[in-house]
């Protein structure tokens, strides 16, 4: 039989043994990889057995509220707010559609949307989709009081911000959003994460960290559907709330500046010069951040982006012009300073000037006679100027005192995206435009205009620095950050941006100039209050394109003759040219001062003041 | 010698009964654990279904083992011919278990034909490669055995259960390698499975898991560049026949026997890809690496490596697995009940399942070993071919071994058909063991 099989006893036995030892084979294989797993990388298993049962859910930190400086109804709110999710393995698939169906009558959004989010190949997937943001919380609750109905579905919370009344404060305060990927890859370090909220502008920006404080964490664990498991919450990082910022906003003030700019085009800064506080600043026109949590946000978003009169910059530190006649400040102080022209001296203003083969015009074409330095800039006479920054001064100086008063530089203001703007010298000019410098540009630029340019927020600082005889303090929005869960208050401290070195006779001497400008000047027939004494300049410049009509400047301070310096004000009033209202600048700083000084509204103001430049109502 | 043929026909072998009735008990032990949820509720009653079942399989293991073999010799051809009839009867009017059309029954009472036609066809095949003998090598023989493993393949892979069906490969083999069949032959046949798969799923693997195409994949793909090799394969396998009958030297023979692998490979591996389902590549796909779908497709590999792995060396102890009871583990009751066995035994319970299948096996070799009659030797081949892939591809699933497709852990895994199956099997084997004497 064995001869006749062709499997010999031999033959048969030794192809058993072979399967006996491919069995044992395998099997010692399979109990080495369950040797690894189960005794070797049993710890990175159980961790990840954990991480799946195991589920932290984010507690939101509470934002930090902003306050104006009276500290007392906020002008930032935190405003609840949901996210609905939807997890579909938790549905029997049948039941997807029917619940969807549901969902879209509560959630108020088309049918067809919500099976766009959870598309059918969808259905036995584990991962948590989103529905919708922005749900408010009546409907959260009524979801949740009639969870059965909805199964699979989730919320998360995230508090929106609600801006009170900020009207004109929408530039300071800003507004926050989510983070976007560019954002997040440089902020990423600083623990921000894929779904943080982000400051996009303003103090909300500026002071995201202070404000956005820390997220915690809840711990629970939890079966395959997110159901608690552990009722006991064992373990949990509180969330730390964000601080309270006080800024040092003058809620009265602001508004005056407001009203008083109105709707035209420009930006106003109030300024404490002795500390450095900014009481106000309007930047019209301005936009309402609320918009930007409704539904409509993207298209209001967009229509802003693209609104020609940039609603979105902060003008007072994100726009720059030719400071025109504002610049006889500094030219005063620089001809007093170095002492290059005896300021009794007398020059003969004729109307014009020849400079090699331009001729330049003063702003009265029929001439100021004869003027001295007090005159010169009480008249605002240009033809003064031109032959003291031409003659006697020389580009160079007159560079240099720019710097000196803060042009050319930013100001270091608390807030984000301010620009530098220019202070042009001989090198620049080469550089840049590829040309000499000529004597009509030390012309130009010795009436502030050419290629001077400066922001609202510097020229103010120019005054300060004349207010308080040579020292300026670095420009602030914040004036507090106050912890609220210990109470702490942390106040900021007035900074010294700089100090000069110059004489304070000068100052003495510019301070009396300036207050010339008001009470035999230029600007003598529109300030009219008689609340404060004003010391100041106007400014009218020509931006180099053709017009009728000027940018519109007024710098000063008040009172002039306190000694003080805690009561000292600093307004700067830009009014850009396209709007109609010819040297509405000085006219919105009279109305200013008369209120801040008065402790009246702009409705008061006008009551009390009827000036004659404003039609009665 | 007289006494021993004296011995009663209907003794229970110890060994193979031991090693079934721990099996059983760990089974039943482990649906009840899987049935209990997150808040220590029992939710099902499979566990006593189970128990059920296992009492008849007992019933029917024992009765196999009395009722003379040669029976099922003589009629294997029948058996074999209903069980055929059986599965094209539940392609019609069969219902959906676990997306596959796999259930017939009337009155509730019924079971998965695909379970039994597997025994059927071990029957069949070992009473014709039983009456081949000498003849394993001849094609028109090797032919006949195929077709006698490829006709209820067909019919399984329509239903469509893959698991199932890849199953009867491993069957055949290891029976023809035990009639004698010859080695290179045997791996011929292996070598184009394993090659086929892998050829199919090329281009998936390249643009789910690299995401990029190294141009590889092209190759599969694009139809051009298919004739071209197609071609050429074809033209490199006729020289080799050509050369071979010409020169007679070996060398023509094997650079034949490796280009026709290769032919026969790409052409069913084009098929492949054109007949499986994206559902049944994604499972081999997140096998290779369950991070391209951790969520879908590669969840069920992620959480079962996860318990047993987390299990430690004892287990966290019997009803107090995470994993499994927080429901993380898909299907513990069934295709993953040696996961929640991992993680509630730890690796003392698997060394324990490993003995099991291990002695059950072995015993069976021994078996073998010991009897002379050829169909016994065959079928119990066959059988254990059959132990051997249920054991190892499903284990295996769960470690991470093998790719995720939903075969059962015969006695264990909840389930009546495949329960009774394997006890049908043991009483058969045991029914050839009590008659060694009697041939």
């Amino acid at each position: 039989m064995a001869d006749s099989g062709q499997v010999s006893s031999e033959g048969k036995k030794l192809r058993i043994i072979t399967i006996g030892a491919l069995i044992g084979f395998i099997a010692f294989l399979y109990l080495v990889q369950l040797f690894v797993m189960q005794v070797v990388n049993t710890g990175k298993f159980s961790q990840d057995a954990t991480s799946f049962s195991q589920r932290s859910v984010a507690v939101p930190a509470k934002r930090g509220e902003i306050f104006d400086r009276s500290h007392t109804a906020p002008l930032v709110l935190n405003v609840d707010s949901f996210q609905v999710n939807f997890n579909p393995a938790e549905v029997p698939n049948g039941d997807i559609p029917q619940v969807l169906a549901k969902l879209a009558v509560i959630l108020r959004m088309p049918f067809t949307e919500l099976e766009r989010r959870v598309p059918p190949y969808l259905y036995a997937s584990f991962q948590t989709i989103e529905l919708k943001k922005a749900v408010d919380y009546s409907t959260v609750t009524r979801i949740a009081e009639n969870l059965s109905l909805y199964p699979g579905v989730s919320w998360d919370s995230s508090p929106i911000r609600s801006y009170v009344d900020l009207e004109s404060l929408s530039h300071v305060v800003g507004y926050v959003g989510n983070i976007t990927q560019d954002e997040l890859q440089v902020l990423y370090n600083q623990g921000y994460g894929l779904r943080s909220v982000v400051g996009k502008s303003g103090i909300e920006k500026r002071f995201d960290l202070t404000l956005r404080g820390k997220e915690g964490a809840r711990f629970r664990t939890v079966d395959v559907n997110g159901r608690n498991v552990d009722s006991t919450a064992k373990d949990e990082i509180i969330p730390e709330s964000g601080k309270d910022i006080v800024l040092t906003i003058d809620r009265d003030i602001q508004r005056l500046a407001e009203r008083a700019l109105g709707s035209r085009m420009g930006s106003v800064v109030v300024l404490r010069p002795a500390t450095g506080e900014v009481l106000a600043m309007v930047s019209y026109p301005y936009y309402d951040p609320n918009k930007f949590y409704t539904d409509e946000a993207n298209r209001e978003y967009a229509r802003l982006q693209i609104d020609p009169a940039f609603p979105f910059l902060n003008r007072t530190i994100q726009s720059t012009y030719p400071p025109g006649s504002t610049f006889k400040v500094i030219m005063t102080t620089a001809i007093l300073g170095d002492k290059v022209l005896d300021p009794n001296r007398t020059f003969l203003c004729t109307g014009t000037v020849e400079v090699g083969d331009r001729v330049f015009k003063c702003n009265k074409l029929t001439g100021h006679g004869v003027v001295n330095l007090a005159a010169a800039l009480a008249q605002s006479c240009n033809i003064y100027y031109y032959s003291a920054g031409l003659e006697y001064l020389g580009i160079d100086r007159i560079d240099d005192y720019s710097m000196r008063f803060g042009l050319g530089q930013i100001t270091g203001i608390d807030l984000p995206g301010e620009i530098s703007g220019l202070v042009p010298t001989p090198k620049w000019k080469e550089r840049t435009l590829n040309y000499p410098w000529l004597g009509g540009d030390t012309v130009n630029t010795s009436i502030g205009q050419g290629y001077l340019q400066v922001s609202p927020m510097q020229m103010a600082n120019v005054v300060a620095m004349v207010s308080n005889a040579g020292k300026v303090f670095r420009p602030h929005l914040v004036k507090a950050i106050i912890d609220p869960a210990t109470g702490r208050v942390e106040e900021s401290q007035p900074e010294i941006l700089s100090e000069s070195t110059i004489a304070p006779e000068v100052w003495a001497q510019v301070q009396d100039d300036m207050r010339g400008v008001i009470s035999e000047g230029t600007a003598a027939v529109v300030i009219t209050t008689k609340a404060v004494k004003v010391a100041g300049k106007t400014g009218t410049a020509e931006d180099g394109s053709k017009g009728s009509s000027n940018h519109s400047w007024f710098v000063a301070y008040a009172p002039w003759d306190d000694p003080d310096p805690m009561n000292r004000v600093v307004v700067a009033v830009q009014v850009e040219k396209t709007n109609e209202w010819e040297w509405w600048a000085p006219k919105a700083a009279d109305l200013i001062f008369h209120g801040i000084f008065t402790q009246e509204t702009y409705e008061e103001v006008l009551q009390d003041l009827k000036p004659w430049y404003v039609r009665a109502p | 010698m007289s006494d021993e043929r004296t011995k009663p026909l209907f003794t229970i072998d110890p060994t193979l009964a031991l090693a079934v009735l721990g099996l059983m008990t760990m089974g039943v032990l482990f649906i009840y654990s899987s049935g209990v949820n997150s808040n220590g509720v029992l939710i099902t009653t499979e566990y006593m279904k189970q128990i059920l079942w296992a009492g008849i399989a007992l019933i029917v293991l024992v009765s196999f083992s009395y009722v003379n073999y040669s029976l099922l010799r003589d009629l294997s051809f029948w058996i074999y011919l209903f069980f055929l009839i059986l599965l094209v009867l539940t392609l019609l009017f069969g219902r959906v278990v676990n997306g596959a059309k796999a259930w017939i029954g009337i009155f509730g009472l019924g079971g998965q034909p695909s379970e039994f036609a597997k025994i059927a066809t071990v029957l069949f095949l070992a009473r014709f490669l039983a009456n081949k003998r000498g003849q394993i090598s001849d094609w028109k023989v090797f032919t006949q055995a195929f077709l006698i493993v490829a006709i209820p393949m067909i019919l399984i892979l329509r239903q469509p259960d893959t698991g199932t069906t890849l199953v009867f490969i491993p069957i055949f083999l290891v029976m023809l390698f035990i009639a004698g069949g010859k080695v290179r032959h045997i791996l011929y046949i292996a070598m184009v499975g394993v090659l086929s798969f892998v050829l199919a799923l090329i281009p998936a693997v390249e643009t789910l898991i690299y995401r990029e195409s190294n141009g590889f994949g092209n190759l599969l793909t694009d139809p051009k560049v298919l004739a071209i090799i197609g071609g050429t394969l074809t033209l490199l396998v006729a020289l080799c026949v050509v050369g071979f009958q010409q020169f007679k030297q070996r060398i023509y023979y094997w650079l034949g026997y490796f280009f026709s692998i290769l032919l026969i490979a790409f052409l069913v591996g084009y098929v492949l890809r054109l007949i499986l389902k994206d559902y049944q590549i994604m499972r081999f796909i997140v096998f290779l690496d369950p991070s391209v779908d951790p969520k879908g497709s590669g969840w069920n590999l992620i959480q079962s490596m996860t318990a047993i792995g987390s299990g430690g060396f004892l287990g966290k102890g019997f009803l107090l697995g995470t994993q499994s009871h927080y429901r993380f583990l898909p299907m513990q009751s069934t295709d993953f009940i040696f996961s929640i066995l991992g993680e509630e035994w730890g690796f003392v319970g698997a060394l324990a399942v490993f003995s099991c299948f291990l002695v059950l096996m072995l015993r069976m070799l021994f078996i073998m070993q010991t009897i002379k009659d050829n169909f016994g030797v065959l079928v119990i081949s066959g059988f254990v071919g059959m132990f051997f892939t249920h054991v190892f591809v499903n284990i295996g699933m769960t470690v991470g071994i093998m790719p995720v497709t939903g075969i059962p852990l015969y006695f264990m895994s909840y389930g009546g058909s495949s329960l009774i199956a394997a006890s049908l099997a043991v009483g058969i084997t045991m029914n050839i063991y009590n008659r060694r004497f009697r041939f």
